[in-house]
C-alpha cells in the first residue's frame, strides 16, 4: 500500500514553517542513543523514522512519553509519565497531528504522524468522535 | 410585539456578570445556562480566548485567540473540542455541550477523513 498518496495540490511546501532545528539529548535520560522501547507495548523503536525527525511516538501503539514540557524537545518534564493517544488533528495543510494526553497530569501535546506508523491505528483514531454513540443526535444538525 | 416584550422581560434572569460577549463572533453566552459543566468556549465559533496557562495552572498573560483544531473522545466518553492558541501554540481542552454549534463541531470531527495521508480504500477490505 503506498504510504504518502501524492495529493499535494493544496500542501504549501514553501509556505510552511521549517522543522524545528534537533537538539535533543538522546542517551542521557539512561536510554539508548538511537532507540528506545515503547512505554505502552514494549517495542524497541528506531528514533530515525520516514517523513519526520522528531519521532515521539511507539509506531505500533502510538504511545509517548511525557518528558517534555512546553517547547517539544527541552526534556524539561518531570512527570515521566504514559502518553496515550487522544485525537487527531489536521494542519492547514493537511498533515496529520496526534494529540497526545499525558496519563498522569493529564498534559496535551501534539505530533505528526511518521511513515511507519500503523495505519490502522491512526484510522481508528481518527474515527474515534464518530463511533461515539451520542452521534446519531449530533447528525439532526436542524431543529 | 408580545415576543419582544417577552424576551425584555426575560432579560432579568440572566445577571449581567454571568453573560459575556465572544470576542471573535461576538455572540453573548451567558456562563452557566441549565447545565453542570462550565462554559468554557464560544458555543457558535467554538473560540476560547487564552487566560489560563495549563502548564504552570494559574492565569496567562498570553490573551491570544484559541481556535478549535481537533475533536477528540476521552475515556469517560462525550467530546472534547482540543483547542490550540494561535499565539503560543499551547493545547488546552474543553468538553462540548449540548448548545454548541453541531455543524462545527461535525466539519472537526470529519476533517482528518478529509485528508487522509494514505488511500484508505484499503480499509475496506479488513
Amino acid at each position: 500500500m503506498p504510504r504518502r498518496a501524492k495529493n499535494t495540490h493544496r500542501r504549501t511546501r514553501a509556505a510552511r514553517r521549517p522543522q524545528r532545528y534537533k537538539d535533543v539529548l538522546h542517551g542521557r535520560g539512561g536510554h539508548r542513543g538511537d532507540a528506545f522501547r515503547c512505554a505502552g507495548c514494549r517495542l524497541d523503536v528506531s528514533l530515525d523514522a520516514p517523513g519526520t525527525t522528531h519521532r515521539n511516538h511507539c509506531p505500533n501503539c502510538l504511545v509517548s512519553l511525557h518528558v517534555d514540557r512546553r517547547v517539544p524537545g527541552d526534556r524539561a518534564a518531570d512527570c515521566r509519565a504514559r502518553m496515550e493517544a487522544l485525537g487527531m488533528a489536521v494542519r492547514p495543510d493537511g498533515e496529520w497531528m496526534i494529540i497526545h494526553q499525558c496519563v498522569s497530569c493529564g498534559a496535551l501535546s501534539a505530533n505528526r504522524i511518521a511513515g511507519d506508523d500503523n495505519a490502522l491505528a491512526l484510522v481508528r483514531l481518527a474515527l474515534k468522535p464518530l463511533r461515539d454513540p451520542g452521534v446519531a443526535d449530533r447528525m439532526r444538525l436542524a431543529p | 410585539m408580545s415576543s419582544t416584550s417577552r424576551t425584555l422581560s426575560s432579560t432579568p434572569h440572566t445577571t449581567p456578570n454571568s453573560a459575556s460577549s465572544c470576542a471573535w463572533c461576538g455572540r453573548t453566552v451567558s456562563a452557566d445556562a441549565d447545565h453542570s459543566a462550565r462554559r468554557r468556549h464560544c458555543p457558535s465559533c467554538l473560540q476560547v480566548p487564552h487566560l489560563l496557562d495549563p502548564v504552570d495552572g494559574g492565569s496567562s498573560d498570553c490573551r491570544g485567540r484559541m481556535s478549535p483544531i481537533a475533536v477528540a473522545v476521552p475515556r469517560t466518553g462525550g467530546w472534547v473540542v482540543i483547542h490550540r492558541c494561535v499565539r503560543c501554540d499551547e493545547l488546552t481542552s474543553s468538553p462540548t455541550r449540548a448548545d454548541d454549534n453541531q455543524l462545527v463541531l461535525m466539519r472537526l470531527a470529519v476533517r482528518p477523513l478529509a485528508h487522509p495521508p494514505f488511500p484508505l480504500e484499503a480499509f475496506g477490505d479488513l
